[in-house]
C-alpha cells in the first residue's frame, strides 16, 4: 500500500462515525474508547474541518449529544449530521404519515409528524421495541399499501455493546422487505445522499474529506462509493475479518480514533 | 420439460388448502375422499411448524378428514432429521406446541439455531442470542421461510422474515428443510415408489407449494383459498412459469379445491 503521505494528501475535512469511534454504549450510558476525547480535541484545534456522521436512531440527536458532553467530547448538535431530522424533512416534502417503528427514546424527534392514518412505515433501530407485535403492525400497514414505502434510519446489521455485538435496525428492514416483497428506503450510510448532505455541510468535495468509522460496509464502502476516501479503526464493531472483506478495501486501517488523527495531522493536506 | 407420465401420487398441503385454523375449507372432506377413490398414493405435506405431528392429526379428524399419521410429512420432521445427522445442540425457535418432535434432542449449551414459526420467542433479547451464536459458528436451520400465514385476524408474518433478518445480520445462509426445498418433496415421496414426473402437488402458496413442486418435476396446482391475500405481489415472481392457476370467480371461494381438484384430476387421469 502507498504511503501515508500519499494516501492522505489533500485532505481538508474528516467525517467522524460515532458509536464505535468515539464510544462504546452501554445500556443507556457509553464508555469513551481510549484516546479518542483527544483526538477530537486535536483535530479541532488543527486546520482540518470536523464533522459527524452518524446513523443512531435509538437516541435523539439531543440527548446522543448530551451524553457525549458528558463523556468529556467537545460537540454540539449543530456538528452532527444523523437520521431523524433528515427522516422528518422527507416525511414533510413527500406528505407521509409514517406508521413509527421506533425506540421511545428518539419519538420526541417525531413530536411535528402527522402519524395518523399511515400511509408509510418508518423504522429505526428499535432495540427492545422489536416485538414481533410492532413487526406485525408495520407489515400490516405495508401490506395495505398500493404503493408500500419504507424508510429505515440506517441498515447496520450490527454493532457493538459492553456486553457485545448487539443486532441493529438493518436486519429488521431485511425482515421486512422480505416479508413484503419491497425495498427500503435508507436514510442514513451508506446511503450516497446522506454523504452528500454532510460533505454539503462541510463545504467539501467528495475527494477532499476523509471517513473514519468502525463499519467496513456502513462507512468505509459507504464514503468510498462517493468518492472519499476511508479508514476503518480497530475498535467498537470491528472484527479481523474486515481487513481481508471480499468487496471493501479501506485507505488504512488504524487501531483507533487517536491512531488516525496522528497520520492525519501529519500527513493531510500537504 | 420432462414427459408426462399417468399420474401417481398427489402431495395435498393442510393449512389454507384443507383447513384455515380450526375450520375446514368447505367441500375439503369430499374432494379428498374422492381423491382416495382415484387409487392414487396421498401425502399430506405441510410447513405448519406450530403443531407436533400428533396434533396435526387430531385436528384433522376432529374435521373429519380420513388421515392417518404415516400420510403426514412436515417440516418439523425434517428439521430432526437434519440436527439429528448434524449431531447438534439446537436453540428451539419453535413454538411450546411443536417441541414434542423434539424429544430426546439435547438443547443445553445450544451450537445451533432452529427456526420456526414462533412469535412468541421472536423478541430482540432472544433473536440477539441466536445471533450471537451463529456469529460463534453455529449453524442456522429454518423449518421453512415462507413470509406470512393467514391468522383469523389478517395476514401475520412467518419465520422467513426473521430467518432473513438472522442471515443479513450474519452473512450465513439457512439450510432450509420445508418448502419449497427440493429435498422436502423429494422425502415426502420416499416409500411411495413414485416419481416426481408422477406427482401432482396442490396447495394455497404460490412460491411454496406450487412452484417448490415444479421444481423437483411436478406439476403444481394452486387452489385460492385465501381470498384477501395480495395476488398480484404474490403471483408476480412466478409469471412465466408453467403454474397452473384456478382463479375462482369472486364469492365462489368456498368450494375451490373440490371444483379444482376435480377438473384437474378428470384432465390427468383421461
Amino acid at each position: 500500500m502507498a504511503a501515508w503521505g500519499q494516501r492522505l494528501a489533500g485532505v481538508r475535512g474528516v467525517l467522524l462515525d460515532i458509536s464505535g469511534v468515539l464510544f462504546d454504549g452501554a445500556e443507556g450510558s457509553g464508555v469513551p474508547i481510549a484516546g479518542s476525547v483527544e483526538a477530537v480535541a486535536r483535530l479541532k484545534r488543527s486546520r482540518l474541518k470536523v464533522r459527524f456522521c452518524t446513523n443512531e436512531s435509538q437516541k435523539s440527536l439531543g440527548d446522543l449529544v448530551e451524553l457525549l458532553q458528558q463523556l468529556g467530547f467537545d460537540i454540539s448538535e449543530g456538528e452532527v449530521t444523523a437520521p431523524a431530522p433528515a427522516t422528518c424533512l422527507i416525511l414533510k416534502e413527500r406528505g407521509l404519515r409514517p406508521y413509527l417503528l421506533i425506540s421511545d427514546g428518539i419519538r420526541s424527534e417525531f413530536d411535528q409528524i402527522d402519524t395518523s392514518n399511515p400511509n408509510c412505515v418508518v423504522i429505526a433501530d428499535a432495540g427492545e421495541s422489536f416485538s414481533y407485535q410492532n413487526m406485525n403492525k408495520a407489515f400490516q400497514v405495508l401490506m395495505e399499501l398500493e404503493n408500500p414505502v419504507l424508510i429505515s434510519l440506517g441498515k447496520g446489521r450490527y454493532y457493538k455493546e459492553t456486553s457485545g455485538l448487539m443486532l441493529d435496525v438493518g436486519a429488521y428492514v431485511k425482515a421486512l422487505e422480505y416479508a413484503c416483497g419491497i425495498e427500503a428506503e435508507v436514510v442514513g450510510k451508506p446511503s450516497p445522499e446522506y454523504f452528500k448532505s454532510a460533505l454539503q455541510e462541510m463545504g467539501l468535495e467528495a475527494h477532499q474529506a476523509i471517513m473514519i468509522g468502525d463499519d467496513i460496509v456502513g462507512d468505509v464502502g459507504g464514503a468510498q462509493r462517493c468518492g472519499m476516501r476511508a479508514l476503518q479503526v480497530r475498535t467498537g464493531k470491528f472484527r479481523p475479518s474486515d481487513e481481508h472483506h471480499p468487496e471493501v478495501k479501506a485507505d488504512g486501517y488504524v487501531d483507533n480514533l487517536a491512531e488516525a488523527v496522528d497520520l492525519l495531522l501529519q500527513h493531510a493536506d500537504k | 420439460m420432462a414427459a408426462r407420465r399417468a399420474l401417481k401420487a398427489v402431495l395435498v398441503d393442510l393449512s389454507g388448502t384443507l383447513h384455515i385454523e380450526d375450520a375446514a375449507v368447505p367441500g375439503a372432506q369430499e374432494a379428498l375422499k374422492r381423491l382416495r377413490s382415484a387409487s392414487v398414493v396421498v401425502r399430506f405435506v405441510t410447513n405448519t411448524t406450530k403443531e407436533s405431528k400428533r396434533d396435526l392429526l387430531e385436528r384433522l379428524k376432529k374435521l373429519e378428514f380420513d388421515i392417518s399419521e404415516d400420510e403426514i410429512f412436515t417440516s418439523l420432521t425434517a428439521a430432526r432429521s437434519l440436527v439429528e445427522q448434524k449431531q447438534v445442540r439446537p436453540m428451539l425457535l419453535v413454538d411450546d406446541r411443536a417441541l414434542p418432535d423434539f424429544n430426546g434432542i439435547q438443547t443445553s449449551d445450544p451450537n445451533a439455531v432452529v427456526v420456526g414459526l414462533a412469535p412468541e420467542r421472536f423478541h430482540y433479547q432472544i433473536l440477539n442470542q441466536a445471533f450471537r451464536l451463529l456469529l460463534d459458528g453455529a449453524p442456522l436451520i429454518a423449518i421453512h421461510k415462507a413470509r406470512y400465514y393467514k391468522r383469523k385476524d389478517g395476514l401475520a408474518l412467518g419465520p422467513g422474515p426473521f430467518v432473513t433478518a438472522l442471515e443479513y445480520a450474519t452473512d450465513i445462509k439457512a439450510t432450509v428443510v420445508g418448502k419449497p426445498e427440493k429435498t422436502f418433496f423429494l422425502e415426502a415421496l420416499r416409500g411411495t415408489g413414485c416419481e416426481p414426473e408422477e406427482t401432482v402437488m396442490i396447495g394455497d402458496d404460490c412460491r411454496d407449494d406450487v412452484g417448490g413442486a415444479q421444481n423437483v418435476g411436478m406439476l403444481g396446482i394452486l387452489v385460492k383459498t385465501a381470498p384477501g391475500a395480495p395476488f398480484a405481489r404474490l403471483t408476480g415472481s412466478l409469471r412465466g412459469s408453467r403454474t397452473c392457476f384456478f382463479q375462482s370467480p369472486p364469492g365462489a371461494g368456498k368450494a375451490s379445491i373440490e371444483q379444482e381438484m376435480k377438473k384437474k384430476l378428470i384432465h390427468l387421469l383421461t
